[in-house]
């Protein structure tokens, strides 16, 4: 019991919730602005990842200026993604329902293929690296510098992006259309820029997850589906397209997931974890924060 | 008329394989039937009604689990039918609330509950200190190929009495319109539920085969993601509207896999991806859509 109480696994949990709630708000910004569901998600995390292994072990490059490049390039591959498959699609109308439907198997292409074309060059061995690693104590609390990093790049980041959607007027014009697409366009936001730009951020901002999960574990060709389907779990739990509360339910999954390993054993994990997410869209599809029903 | 010569030219065909062929040959003849059996059975829930499965693989995993705890304590057929009626009863459970969830949400559903169904059964074998299994005194694959046929012949036919049956009709009507259907009288839930309860029944037993002739039993294998992906590619490559889509679909990611997936999996599933999305994009009925339009039969 004592374990439980300790600062060990509040810290551990909130660095787990930190990168879980940077990988949703990506999901959830692309999803709201443009409605489809991208289960490719995680293999951004994954692309970023190695981005960030690659810069540092051939480069020497810290992760932390490697997550620019992580991101850099995720960006540029929403857009290739946009303009190759989904821009002529989502403009048309009938095209457009049809997409809707079928955008689920569209994403899972892509994933299976991103994963494929990965294993096959750097091979699925999984591979990590040594960056920061020093240990510092804080109370009963032992950390590694690493973690620390990350859970701070994390919450900068977060509200870095929430700060854009509240006082930019560009994050206000995407904020607009995750709420209203029609009257969004209507008051004159340029959809097509503004879902363009929604879609870089969010690609982005799953790519510098991955750059900060790849300082803390080993990375592989086949790590990002767990992060989907987490991203998944966490912008259900925190309503649809409602960024804040995703922010607030990236934390919670990520308590949940530690403490739950904790009081049972780590073969558990992924029961925890796809056991949340089953029974979330089986019960409470609106998010236990309220915010928009899912389609039923 | 053709179309059912043509169809009984294959099966005579399939059902002659083993007196003219070797062993090797007789695998890749069970591989291709299993498909056939798998895809045909994922269209009558994913094809007929719109809710895409990407997790049929856990109708399967269940099926060989279930086998390889009865084997040996049950005659090779019960298992099979048992194997099939453990799939179908869990579907009928599991439809229900899953079936209220729509569209997209169904199908990152159905492949939650398929991991989630792996994950299960792995620890469940922990507690029973097992972490795989091996099957000793299988039956020969000559056996298991003549069933395997049984069962794609059935699903086949399944299909096509569906598609017939003013069931199948609902289903139709309930895919393009869900409230349209509900309020001219589809008992949308129950068709809904026994479409996905039929399209697990086969695949159940397909499960049971496959397990004895793989002779071993390790769960993250048995439920690997994998199959469910090749079943929808399977389906929206070869096309899903009448029962010769599935029929193209399986024999020709047969033929790519005999080719590439001894050398080069990776490679394969890359193709897998690729023609997928090129299906979905450009041809969403599939190969069967783009053979030249024949007189419809119903």
């Amino acid at each position: 019991m004592d374990a439980l109480l300790s600062g060990q696994l509040l810290v551990a949990a909130l660095v787990t919730g930190a990168l879980y709630a940077l990988t949703a708000l990506g999901l959830n910004l692309v999803y709201g602005t443009m409605r489809l569901l991208n289960v490719a998600h995680g293999d951004l995390v994954m692309i970023g990842a190695y981005v960030a292994f690659w810069a540092f072990t051939l480069l020497a490059l810290s992760p932390l200026l490697g997550l620019a490049a992580a991101a850099a390039l995720a960006a540029l591959f929403g857009l290739a993604l946009y303009h190759g498959l989904f821009r002529r699609l989502l403009a048309g109308g009938k095209a457009a329902q049809r997409l809707e439907a079928n955008s689920l198997l569209l994403f899972f292409g892509v994933s299976v293929i991103v994963q494929n074309l990965m294993a096959l060059q750097f091979t699925a061995t999984p591979r990590g690296y040594q960056y920061l690693d020093t240990v510092y104590r804080w109370g009963n609390a032992a950390i590694t510098g690493n973690r620390v990093a990350a859970f701070a790049v994390a919450v900068i980041l977060c509200g870095g992006v929430l700060a854009f959607l509240r006082f930019h007027v560009t994050g206000l014009a995407i904020k607009a259309l995750i709420q209203r697409r029609d009257a969004a366009a209507v008051v004159g936001v340029n959809v097509e820029r503004v879902q363009q730009l929604a879609l870089c951020l969010g690609f982005a901002s799953a790519a510098v997850a991955g750059a900060l999960v790849s300082m803390t574990e080993q990375i592989s060709p086949f790590m990002g589906f767990p992060f989907t389907i987490a991203a998944f779990v966490v912008i259900i739990l925190g309503g649809l397209g409602n960024v804040t509360g995703g922010i607030a339910a990236g934390l919670l999954l990520g308590v949940l997931e530690t403490y739950g390993v904790a009081l049972t054993s780590s073969a558990y994990r992924s029961i925890l974890v796809y056991g949340v997410f089953v029974l979330i869209l089986l019960l409470r599809p609106q998010g236990l924060l309220g915010g928009r029903r899912i389609v039923r | 008329m053709r179309g059912a010569l043509a169809l009984a030219a294959l099966a005579l065909a399939a059902a002659a394989l083993p007196a003219v062929a070797g062993d090797y040959h007789v695998g890749v003849g069970l591989g291709l039937l299993m498909y056939v059996a798998l895809t045909q059975s994922w269209t009558v829930l994913s094809g007929m009604t719109g809710y895409v499965s990407l997790g049929h693989v856990v109708f399967y995993g269940l099926g060989a689990y279930v086998a390889v705890l009865l084997w040996g304590e049950a005659p090779l057929a019960a298992i099979v039918a048992l194997a099939a009626l453990a799939a179908f009863a869990f579907a009928a459970l599991i439809g229900l609330p899953a079936l209220r969830v729509r569209g997209p949400y169904f199908v990152i559903l159905t492949f939650g509950l398929a991991e989630l169904a792996k994950y299960v059964v792995i620890v469940v074998e922990g507690w029973l200190g097992k972490f795989s299994r091996v099957i000793f005194g299988a039956p020969d694959i000559e056996t298991l190929y003549y069933i395997m046929f049984g069962l794609a012949a059935a699903a086949t036919l399944m299909t096509f009495l569906v598609r017939r049956s003013r069931f199948g009709r609902g289903l139709l009507a309930l895919r393009e319109n869900e409230e349209a259907a509900e309020t001219v009288g589809v008992p949308t839930v129950r068709f809904k539920l026994l479409a996905y309860a039929l399209s697990a029944l086969i695949p159940g037993a397909v499960g049971s085969v496959m397990v004895l002739r793989q002779t071993y039993f390790e769960p993250a294998q048995i439920f690997d993601p994998v199959v469910s992906f090749t079943i929808v590619t399977m389906a929206v490559v070869g096309g899903s509207e009448d029962m010769k889509g599935p029929l193209l679909g399986a024999a020709g990611f047969v033929l790519l896999s005999e080719l590439l997936w001894a050398n080069a999996p990776q490679l394969y599933m890359v193709l897998l991806g690729l023609l997928l999305i090129v299906f979905v994009l450009f041809a969403p009925q599939g190969l069967s859509g783009l053979l030249p339009a024949r007189r419809r039969t119903p």
